[in-house]
């Protein structure tokens, strides 16, 4: 596995991607706000908020399906939880699309509403991911205010983890080929044991290497990044875009139409 | 083989489980426990181990990926959540600020659990597991320095089941709260629960054969021959511990329990609270949970796109002022169709100008 895996369209070049990274995470958080404060039963005005996610995925040229299998591949868990609803929240409602008219219990329409809510929320989520690399969005993330030692922190997990992941993998492989599935299970677990301790010591001590090669390489307690973030008119043009947008779709639309 | 990975499908909430300010409450509480957490653990691992936290987070993910195939139950294999193994090997200030990173990059890059529900997963996954597991560890454990091999064993064990089964009852909470889910409080807590014990016994096997190893291997990162060690063993005293455990617990205990006898479902809840309104003369023909959904709902939706079936709508006084005026009698149905149109054109429009800029940029 490589960061390929996951940053495969974030080094792209499009419109999206040329825009600041702190318009892109401000943009997204205050979607997912107003998102999550739609009523529970309002299925149908959560129609426009579709807009959005799709527009940045299309004009940031990432296909489609990926983001929607993304959707797809984290959505057990809220498949649980939705399915359990209609069983709890019978009283029928009345719904008219049209002039068709048909009846649905309170349930299937909180079903509905999470799923939309879930699928536009991971959408967005992944819309901006695609278009943004990591590093930007940590720098973003500093500018805006959070603290140095955890944005520090969130750039050694993301340097190393597939380094890491890839060496568990291969001694994961090891451990299947030497036949682990077969022993009884004080041996598993003893297996199971014996590897993660060994990664946590190796760990420990490959964290003592980078701090030595920080040191070697002039680090002094601030880390300098040759990332510039600019703030310009088309991203200022972009947050005013987005919020005229947002505002539309959680206060006029439900009350114009 | 099918492998269904348990713990993180089910303990990393979604936005859509949170209302707005709840979202914003945990968001700042776990912002500032984390920033606590921080300044705490920096001034305890001095300078030489600034990237420790970050790849240990990396080695977390790792840790994952090492799956135990569960006994009795085929095709399902548990592993390690890690934040109970983090915060006994390297200290609740440095486990919760590792956690916290963790749950930032899967959410952000994996997008595994809402951005907005970021301060709940800390709180539950980050803050609970790590104090509550920590402190029961040292509690039980005693002395570092010399303790019994079965006193560590059996102290990890219980540090990881009541760890995570703690985090994991905070879910439902925060969904009450929040009012969204109509899935009853007792039933989901009571879910959540059952299937947390699982997953915590499953992760104190694993956390017992990890502190197995290195009790053998590295005892000096269980604290256990106090000079050198050097991460753990720098622990605070038994009182900060005792207070740390006994806050933890007795706030968890509050929060739960209040919950659990005050709120008994969120249906019966929101019934009692209403009983007495002026609606329940209008609809006495529907079941009392019926009634209080009902009213419930017209209390807390600014904009109905349904129509009550049977319900008087005539005699519900707190509903006039929320209902779209509109002299067309099916304006509701019409409305959610020019909806759907009008957002089907403008998708159109701006995929057509997407495709245009792109061909031209080529």
């Amino acid at each position: 596995m490589h960061h390929h895996f996951i940053d495969r369209f974030a080094m792209g070049d499009s419109p999206i991607h040329r825009l600041d990274a702190r318009a892109k995470l401000l943009a997204v958080l205050t979607y997912t706000v107003v998102l999550i404060s739609f009523n529970r039963y309002a299925v149908s005005d959560l129609v426009p908020m579709t807009v959005l996610p799709l527009t940045l995925l299309w004009f940031g040229r990432v296909p489609v399906w990926f983001a929607l299998r993304r959707v797809l591949i984290l959505s057990p868990f809220i498949l649980m939880l939705l399915l359990m609803s209609p069983f709890y929240d019978r009283i029928p409602h009345d719904a008219t699309f049209g002039s068709w008219r048909f009846t649905i219990s309170g349930g299937w329409l909180t079903a509905m509403d999470i799923a939309m809510k879930f699928a536009l929320g991971v959408l967005a989520l992944t819309a901006m991911m695609c278009t943004t690399p990591f590093a930007l969005l940590l720098e973003a993330m500093r500018r805006l205010g959070m603290p140095q030692m955890i944005v520090m922190q969130l750039g050694f997990l993301y340097r190393y983890i597939f380094v890491l992941i890839d060496e568990a993998m291969r001694v994961r492989r090891a451990r299947d080929f030497r036949g682990a599935a077969l022993a009884p299970i004080g041996r598993r677990l003893a297996a199971v044991g014996g590897v993660i301790g060994t990664l946590f010591s190796r760990t420990l001590d490959r964290s003592e290497r980078v701090q030595l090669a920080m040191a070697a390489r002039g680090y002094q307690g601030e880390p300098r990044s040759l990332s510039q973030l600019r703030f310009t008119g088309a991203d200022a043009v972009f947050l005013v875009l987005v919020i005229v947008y947002l505002l539309a779709c959680r206060w006029a639309y439900p009350r114009w139409f | 083989m099918t492998t269904l990975i348990l713990p993180p499908l089910a303990m990393h909430m979604a936005n859509e489980l949170l209302s707005v300010p709840i979202a914003g409450l945990t968001l700042a509480v776990a912002a500032i426990l984390v920033l606590i957490a921080a300044r705490r653990a920096r001034r305890a691992t001095t300078d030489d181990r600034l990237p420790l936290m970050g790849v240990m987070g990396a080695f977390i993910f790792a840790a994952q990926m090492i799956n135990f195939t569960l006994p009795g139950m085929p095709g399902t294999s548990g592993h390690l959540g890690g934040g109970v193994l983090l915060a006994i090997l390297l200290g609740p200030t440095a486990g919760i600020v590792t956690m916290a990173a963790i749950l930032m990059v899967q959410c952000l890059l994996f997008q595994d659990g809402g951005l907005l529900a970021l301060g709940c997963n800390v709180i539950n996954m980050g803050v609970i597991p790590c104090l509550l597991g920590w402190g029961l560890y040292r509690l039980v454990l005693g002395p570092v320095a010399k303790a019994a091999a079965w006193r560590q064993y059996l102290a990890a064990w219980l540090a990881c089941v009541v760890g995570v089964t703690a985090g994991a009852a905070m879910v439902p909470v925060e969904a009450a709260v929040s009012g969204v889910l109509q899935v009853p409080f007792r039933h989901f807590l009571g879910v959540m629960i059952g299937v947390h014990l699982v997953i915590g016994l499953c992760e104190g096997a694993i956390t017992f054969a990890v502190i197995a190893y290195l009790r053998r291997v590295r005892p000096e990162l269980l604290g256990l021959a106090a000079d050198d060690a050097p991460v753990a063993g720098r622990g605070p005293g038994y009182g900060v511990v005792m207070a740390s455990l006994l806050g933890t617990a007795l706030l968890l205990a509050g929060v739960v329990s209040w919950f659990a006898s005050t709120l008994p479902d969120g249906l019966e809840w929101s019934y009692s609270q209403h009983r007495y309104g002026a609606v329940e003369k209008a609809v006495q023909n529907k079941s009392p949970v019926v009634l209080a959904v009902d009213q419930w709902q017209t209390r807390w939706s600014p904009m109905t796109d349904y129509n009550r079936r049977g319900a008087p709508l005539g005699e519900l006084p707190a509903a006039e002022p929320n209902e779209p005026e509109s002299a067309w009698p099916n304006a509701s149905g019409w409305r959610s169709v020019a909806g759907v149109l009008g957002t089907i054109i403008t998708l159109g429009i701006l995929y057509g100008l997407s495709w245009w800029m792109r061909k031209k940029a080529v």
